[in-house]
Formats: C-alpha cells, structure tokens, sequence
C-alpha cells in the first residue's frame, strides 16, 4: 500500500515537473522556499465527483439537412481533483467521460433496413422496384442503428496554479486532451493573474492553445460517391449496388451525382485564444468582473457528417416512392433524400466574446448574481446572453438557487434551411445551431453543505451534495432537460 | 479607462471586511455543476467564451 502511495507521489511530482519545465515557471518555484509559516493556497485535497445527464428533441437534425429527429441523450460522469503539493502550488486533474447516444448521428448512414448494419457495407442491393418493396430504407425521422448513433468522449486535462508568497500573483498552465470516435483535440494554455489596491482589484491574462483534427465520418451515399467516382450507383463492391434511386416522380433513374462534393483536404481544425478579465470589488458587498477573449480558428471548422440539399439540383430519394411526397412529415418512416454535399464553411473564424458579471450581496439569506455577454464573429453571429442567479439560504446547511437564463442569437451568413441552398455558393450550413434564434434556460440548483460531516469513502469526508436541473427551450422547438450532480470530498 | 480608473483608485475595501465577499456564492466564476451546461451551449449556440468555458477543442464547438 505504502508503495503505491509512493509511486503515485513520484507521478504527480513528474506531471508537476513537467508542467513547471513547460512554461518556464521553474524560477518562480525556487524563488518562494521560505521557511517562514504561510497559510496554503489549498490546505488539503479536494475530490468533486460529478454526473451530468442531457436529453434534447428537436426536428432539425443537421445530419439529414435541417429537418428529422434530433433526440439526443447524454451522459458525463467526471472527477476533478486538486492536490496541494505545498503552500504554493495546486495541480488539479480533470478526467470524464460523456457518451451519447443521438438519432442525428445515427444517420450517417440511414439505411437500416435490409442487411445494413451501420456504417459497414453487408448490404448488398435492394429489389430494384422503386416502390419500396425489401430495398434499403431510412428517413431523417427515424434513428438508424448506425454505428454513428453512439459514441463516447474521454477527456482527461491537467492544471498547474503557483501562487507567490505574497499572495498577489498567480501563475497557471494547463495542459489537456480528448478523443472520440471521429475527433481528437489536445490542448495546452497557459496565464497569469495579478492583484493589487490591497486585493481590491485583479487583472489576468491568458493564451490557450487546441490542437485538434478529424477523424472524417461522412454522409453513405457521399462516401460511396468519394470511393467509386461516377460509377458508384452500379459498380457491384457500391453500397448501392442494385439499389433503385428515384426521382421525385418516384421513377427509378440513374441520374443521381453528388458532383459538388469534393474530398475534404485538411483534417486540422485548430483554436487560439487570448484572454483578458478585469475584476474589482465595488463595496464591501457586491464586485463584479469583465472578460474579454479573442478567438482564432482555422481549419475544416465544418462537420464533414452533415447534409446540404440544394434548391436548383433535382432531388433523388431511396425508399418508398409513396412517401417522396410527403418526406418532410414525421410520418414518414421509409423513404430518404440523398445528399447533394456535405456541409461547407469557411477555414478561418473570428470570435469576440465579451461577458460581465455583478454579484451583489443582499443579507446572510441572499445573493444576486448576474452575468451578461455579448458576442460577436466574423460569420455573422450577433449574440446576446443574460442570466440571473438566486442563491437563497435557509440555514448553514441548505440552499435552493433558482436561475434563469436568455439567449439570443442572429444566423451565420451560411446558413438556410433544408434545400434552400444554392450550389452555386462556395459556403452552406443547415445546422439550426447556426441559425437566428432565442432561447430561455429556467432551473434551480439545490446544496446540502455539512463542513463536518462524518460521512465519507476511504479517507475522504463528504461535505458538499448539489443537484442542479435545468429547462431549455428553443425558438425553432428544441427543448432540452439537463439534471447534474456534485458530491465534493475532501481528505480527512 | 475612465471606469477602469475610478474603481480602482477610490475602492479598498479591507480583507477583514470581507465577510460577505468571501461568501461562496460571491464568487465571479460559474459554479462546478455548470459545466455540463457550459458544454451543451457551445455545442446548441453559435456563441461561445467569455464566461470561463473552453473556447475551442472539440468537435461541437462552432
């Protein structure tokens, strides 16, 4: 046991080392080793367990273009642990998983009758009728059992905060990673907070850095098209092979050629931003903080998943003939529009964010918080955030927290709704994240706080519970239900 | 800057004054149990940042 204690040690101090080598910190470290008493920055080790749960419906699915079945469930199990590895220095580990399971992604590849099990290639050809019949059939309305329907996120980050001995400036870095089944991202940053007029006012800037790529997942009947060239509707290894591709008679042809498409020639989808925050206390009960922060990405900053139709291309279906008709109804179940392109956008975004925030403290039974941020990008986005908290104390131990947010937010310059698009255009979304709307968010958080509990695992004393639930409603009809928990330890 | 000058240079509030800014609730950060709706609003909205949460990585940040 001793052993393992120990190497777990010689773990942290060499995530530590590196870390400090990293960003240059190593003479700060060796500069603060006084003798002399100083209250720590953290005084024992923290552990937050966490568990997040989200479901949301909706009927704009970007997968199948802006319109099918958008259910999504998810859920995030988390742990973040800080670790005092001496007066000065905290690191902090944040490692969770979040794995989701969403009728959207699912259809990548919608045909999940027949043989077809997902994105493998059994399916070996449909009856050739044009009706329906045995053929492969999907429908933006309807989850595929694709193997893009599910997919599990793990991310692990690491932090670094030194604080000097007066207690005025902070040194932090970060370092990070995650991966999924079609993305993969690792990030690193780094900052310093200043403070000064006896603690009254702070000043911080920092740099994070994320480098990420694709793993490209792309539409079925667009892969097929990428693999086989024009021949792909009767080549005999094609998925669509024997397949009946109709019009929107509902004639079976051979016309159908995603010609726009072309393969996508850059995975990386890289972040920078710079950080600027500003805070200060105003009186002896409220304060408030501004955060600036710049945002540059470049790279394949669209999803290679989702679907464009566009308005003056014919449209060709796979399915039901019936149903072509009545396509963008709920109540179709068996017929599916294939794709013109996949989503295009453009390789460089440029974001500006600015967010505020004023606490006021009322009496020992309330606080008012509030945070503001306007955003603006060079796509177009003007948005606005509100959102207002309640904290209200009944006693030392409970506490209810009612909050309300509202958001709004203007449509990306290349955005339109479901086969509105135009080929001609060099850009193209229907992803209705990136359209104009507003949405409310009401919840509450509930806290049990007990500092001295005796309750506890292993070594660790539970001393704080929080369950927090959330309503979220769209203007374009996504609804959302998150419900979160937060068990807080800390070592005995 | 004027802003920026005049809170700063007429505001000191003592650190043994500080009972009610010390409150937990006080504090000019999201709370922990937010973060799972920090991340679906940068997956669900155009807009992103400024409020503490990641700015870029991951597929679901636009």
């Amino acid at each position: 046991m001793e052993e393992k204690q120990v190497e777990v040690v010689v773990v942290i101090k060499k995530i530590t080392l590196i870390l400090l080598m990293s960003f240059g910190f190593v003479s700060f470290a060796q500069k603060d080793t006084l003798k002399s008493y100083k209250k720590k920055v953290l005084e024992t080790v923290e552990v937050d367990m966490l568990l997040g749960f989200y479901t949301q419906k909706g009927t704009h699915a970007s997968v199948t273009g802006g319109i099918g079945n958008e259910d999504l469930q998810n859920i995030a199990p988390t742990v973040v642990i800080k670790i005092p590895l001496n007066e000065d220095d905290v690191l902090t580990a944040d490692f969770g998983f979040s794995a989701y399971t969403s009728a959207s992604s699912s259809n990548g590849n919608p045909f999940n009758t027949g043989a077809s099990t997902g994105e493998d290639r059994e399916y070996s050809g449909g009856d050739g009728s044009g009706s329906g019949g045995q053929g492969p059939k999907g429908s933006p309305w309807v989850a595929s059992s694709g193997a893009s329907r599910k997919d599990v996120l793990t991310a692990l980050s690491l932090s670094y905060v030194h604080a000097t001995d007066d207690r005025n400036r902070y040194w932090s870095s970060n370092i990070g990673s995650s991966y999924e089944y079609d993305y993969k991202s690792f990030g690193f940053g780094g900052g310093v907070t200043q403070l000064w007029n006896e603690k009254n006012t702070e000043l911080s800037i920092k740099a994070q850095v994320y480098l990420d790529q694709w793993i490209p997942i792309i539409p079925t009947e667009i892969d097929e098209y990428e693999q086989f060239g024009s021949d792909f509707l009767i080549d005999n290894q094609s998925y669509f092979s024997g397949v009946s591709v109709l019009n929107s008679n509902g004639a079976s042809v051979a016309e159908y050629l995603p010609s726009k498409f072309t393969p996508i020639d850059n995975v990386n989808r890289n972040s920078y931003s710079f950080s600027l925050g500003f805070s200060q206390i105003l009186t002896h009960r409220m304060q408030f903080s501004i955060a600036l922060d710049l945002v540059k990405q470049e790279g394949w900053l669209a999803n290679p998943l989702q679907r464009v139709y566009f308005s003056d291309k014919s449209n060709y279906y796979v399915g039901n003939a019936n149903n072509i008709s009545n396509y963008e109804n709920p109540s179709n179940t068996d017929v599916f529009h294939l794709a013109d392109d996949i989503e295009r956008l453009p390789s460089t975004r440029l974001k500006y964010p600015l967010g505020m925030r004023l606490n006021y403290y009322v009496n020992e039974y309330l606080v008012i918080r509030s945070y503001f941020r306007k955003y603006l990008d060079d796509w177009g986005v003007d948005s606005n955030t509100f959102q207002v908290e309640l904290p209200v104390k009944f006693n030392m131990s409970w506490k209810i927290t009612p909050s309300f947010r509202y958001f709004d937010q203007t449509a990306a310059d290349y955005f339109a709704p479901y086969n509105q698009h135009l080929s001609t255009q060099d850009y193209y979304t229907s992803d209705y994240d990136l359209s104009a709307f507003s949405n409310y968010q009401v919840g509450g958080e509930f806290v049990f706080t007990d500092v001295l509990s005796k309750y506890g695992v292993w070594k660790l004393s539970l001393k704080r519970i929080g369950l927090r639930v959330q309503n979220y409603q769209r203007s374009d009809g996504l609804s959302a239900f998150s419900i979160s928990t937060n068990f807080s330890f800390v070592l005995d | 800057m004027v802003v920026f000058v005049s809170v700063t240079s007429c505001v000191s509030v003592k650190e043994y004054n500080r009972v009610y800014l010390n409150d937990a609730d006080m504090a000019l950060k999201a709370g922990l149990c937010e973060r799972f709706e920090t991340t679906y609003h940068i997956y669900r909205e155009a807009a992103a940042g400024a409020n503490g949460g990641k700015t870029g990585g991951g597929c679901g940040c636009n």
